[in-house]
């Protein structure tokens, strides 16, 4: 067969693929990804826009928990100080109770125990970063205000409980609401609080009240345990985010990295490819029958 | 006729079909690097001979025709393939100047939904957060910017694809026209008996060009060809061309017409083709897939809004624009409606403190739009599919490019022009010229004799 006397659109054509080829082989390597455009792996794009979504999201929870983690500590810390204050009180009344204290020294109990009660109302109406802890969603009022009731403080609290996802599906409630934890009936702190300054003020039945106290204080220690609860929640979440932040890293680099070391050998292929059809072009000279002719 | 006279005429009926011979070869030479120049060959026979008692004497040497050297079918082929390569490669440009804006998996609207569902979740544990519920609203508005941006580059790359069009049509009138003219050349030559083979190989150069931008098939007819597109309409036809006009049609681009027919779907091959597919099926598509996408997050966030209450316990707001009915245009007029970030309606009992309704607002991200997805996997579809087509008209092109290739290859063999070749027969037809030429000079000589025949010295 006669063949093709003018083979240089091939050979142009090949020139053109290998350099092709190199920039190819480059932009792998100079911005260290194989999907450069949808076109490079349409499915591992698409799912690098999923794998971005995750990545954006599992760093919003790790910040969120962080939020959360700093007004969980404050509730939990308050409600510490609350039993403490509590257990004060208890050894106030207790001693109140002896049966031995002269009338001065049960007057200046109760002035210890109405101060104790100031410092729970006011550790009742905990802020964090400007919004009341205790006041169910209702942040921006302070929710325990004096009024007319049997304690002489009334909650001004709603009883909602805001949730934040903390990824996984899984939502955290961040508050228990004050009315909860401190004016519940049968529990009210600020009511056997009340109780016992009476008690302590007339000399009567100070054992009940004391008891009445320790009640309460075993209440509002046992709903402590939600927060604490809460706290640790969010502390695995934490683990679990960190870790899953590797695999979403890994899995994009999996999508989408570029093999570096495959690469760099594709580009220096390329790059012998180059030369050779270069030297296949400058080779095809236009030497033929005329030259020899005389 | 015979004898010296007879000999002499055998010599020059030689030199002149050497002369025409190399001339032949000068002029494919010439020719080398011409595109679409056939080779030519010319086409000698014997004399006829003379009958001379029962002697059959030869007459000598005459030249029959020059002939261009080409293969009708490989030529079909070829115009086949190039109106196939054109459109391919139209194609893939057009889809990769597309598929730009779809690059990146961590900037753009794929980040832009992301980043905004995260906004909503940072402000879950702190709603009354001023900043925190700016950021929302600044997410927001980078969407609907993104959004504005993605429809506006689509419609800015569709309306210079109109423009080619529009240039392309042009282009085939000049095509035809000059087609159809020579078409009418090639008839008078043919007519007078003369060979018209350069004239052939300019008009399938022109075919050729033709063929890179739409495609049309050829039809030999008795006026020379025809030419028509793959629906029938006629575009040459022996000496007449029909050209091609453009008109403003309702949905915003040019139209192709073909007298008073709408032949702009019809069109297939070249890169016509191409870039009718892109402006009226692929970006449309991307398009309208924007639209739907921009209009169901508008409308899901804008009632989620409106569940809520805000930082000032008011019943929320429309948090977009509400987006066009339908659709058709929500992703270029999408905008965010509230500048003030107490208007977010992150409450769900109309305390600042709640954040109930933030879990609403979020939820639009993991539920279903119309097409069935959510929003980023709608939008990865949306780049799934781009990336998609574009591989793939990729890989065809790559194919197409080859076979294309190939069939230059054939063509090549069938019709190039191979200097060793016309070297070789240079050479040939020198010696026949001088061989010719010492034959005229040997029948002179003895002419001479025949002229001084008895006399003692010979004539010189």
């Amino acid at each position: 067969m006669r063949v093709n006397p003018n083979p240089l659109p091939d050979l142009l054509a090949a020139l053109n693929q290998t350099q092709l080829d190199a920039q190819e082989a480059s932009l792998q390597i100079a911005t260290g990804r194989s999907v450069n455009e949808p076109s490079d792996n349409p499915t591992a794009a698409a799912l690098l826009v999923v794998n971005n979504d995750q990545a954006t999201f599992n760093a919003g929870y790790l910040q969120s928990l962080t939020a959360v983690q700093g007004q969980l500590s404050t509730a939990d810390s308050t409600l510490s100080s609350v039993t403490t204050a509590l257990q004060q009180a208890l050894s106030l009344g207790v001693e109140a109770g002896g049966g031995t204290l002269s009338a001065s020294d049960q007057a200046a109990i109760v002035t210890q125990l109405q101060g104790i009660q100031t410092q729970l109302l006011s550790l009742a109406n905990v802020s964090y970063q400007g919004n009341y802890v205790f006041a169910g969603t209702d942040t921006s009022t302070a929710p325990f205000v004096s009024g007319t009731s049997p304690s002489g403080i009334v909650y001004v609290g709603n009883t909602d409980v805001n949730q934040v996802s903390i990824g996984g599906g899984y939502n955290l409630a961040v508050n228990l609401p004050g009315s909860q934890l401190f004016s519940t009936s049968g529990s009210d702190v600020f009511l056997a609080m009340t109780n016992l300054i009476q008690a302590v003020q007339t000399n009567t039945g100070i054992p009940a009240a004391v008891n009445a106290v320790t009640t309460a204080s075993s209440y509002l220690s046992a709903q402590r345990v939600f927060y604490g609860n809460a706290i640790d929640q969010a502390q695995s979440q934490t683990t679990y985010l960190n870790t899953a932040k590797l695999q979403i890293s890994q899995q994009q680099t999996t999508l989408g990295g570029a093999d570096l070391a495959a690469a760099a050998t594709n580009l220096a292929q390329s790059q012998t490819d180059t030369q050779a059809a270069l030297a296949a072009i400058s080779k095809f000279s236009q030497d033929n029958l005329f030259d020899y002719l005389q | 006729m015979s004898g010296l006279f007879g000999t002499l005429s055998i010599a020059l009926s030689s030199l002149g079909v050497s002369q025409d011979e190399m001339a032949t070869t000068s002029n494919n030479v010439a020719n080398a690097n011409t595109p679409g120049y056939s080779r030519e060959v010319s086409d000698v026979a014997a004399g006829d001979p003379i009958e001379q008692g029962s002697l059959s004497v030869g007459t000598g040497v005459i030249l029959q025709k020059i002939e261009s050297l080409r293969d009708p079918i490989l030529e079909i082929q070829l115009n086949q393939s190039t109106q196939q390569n054109s459109q391919l490669n139209t194609t893939l440009a057009q889809l990769q100047t597309l598929q730009t804006q779809f690059a990146s998996s961590t900037s753009g609207l794929g980040a832009d939904i992301s980043d905004f569902f995260n906004s909503l979740e940072q402000l879950a544990p702190d709603p009354t957060n001023l900043e925190l519920r700016q950021s929302v609203l600044t997410a927001a508005g980078n969407l609907a910017t993104d959004f504005n941006t993605a429809s506006n580059s689509l419609q800015t790359q569709r309306s210079n694809i109109d423009l080619n069009v529009t240039q392309s049509v042009g282009q085939v009138n000049a095509l035809t026209s000059q087609i159809a003219s020579i078409n009418q050349q090639i008839g008078n030559l043919t007519n007078a008996g003369q060979n018209p083979g350069t004239l052939v190989d300019t008009q399938t150069n022109l075919i050729r060009q033709l063929s890179s931008l739409v495609g049309v098939s050829v039809i030999p007819t008795d006026e020379g060809i025809s030419v028509a597109l793959s629906n029938g309409t006629t575009l040459v036809s022996g000496s007449q061309s029909f050209a091609l006009t453009t008109q403003l049609g309702t949905d915003g681009v040019q139209h192709i017409y073909s007298d008073s027919q709408d032949i702009t779907g019809a069109l297939t091959g070249g890169s016509l083709a191409g870039l009718i597919q892109v402006r009226d099926q692929e970006i449309p598509g991307v398009g309208s897939d924007l639209d739907q996408l921009a209009a169901g997050l508008a409308s899901g966030l804008n009632t989620a809004n409106q569940a809520g209450f805000d930082l000032n316990g008011n019943a929320g707001t429309n948090l977009f624009v509400p987006p066009p009915v339908g659709g058709v245009g929500a992703a270029g007029a999408l905008a965010v409606n509230i500048t003030d970030p107490s208007r977010l309606a992150a409450s769900s009992d109309g305390t600042s403190g709640s954040n109930g309704n933030l879990a609403v607002l979020s939820s639009v991200a993991t539920q279903p739009l119309a097409n069935g997805e959510t929003p980023i996997n709608s939008y990865s579809s949306i780049v799934f599919q781009v990336g998609n087509d574009t591989s793939n008209v990729s890989a065809d092109a790559d194919a197409s490019g080859l076979i294309l290739q190939q069939l230059q290859d054939q063509r090549g063999s069938v019709s190039g022009v191979s200097l060793d070749e016309e070297a070789s027969n240079l050479i040939q037809y020198q010696t026949a010229y001088q061989a010719a030429a010492r034959v005229v000079s040997s029948v002179n000589a003895l002419l001479a004799d025949a002229v001084n025949l008895g006399l003692g010295a010979a004539v010189q």
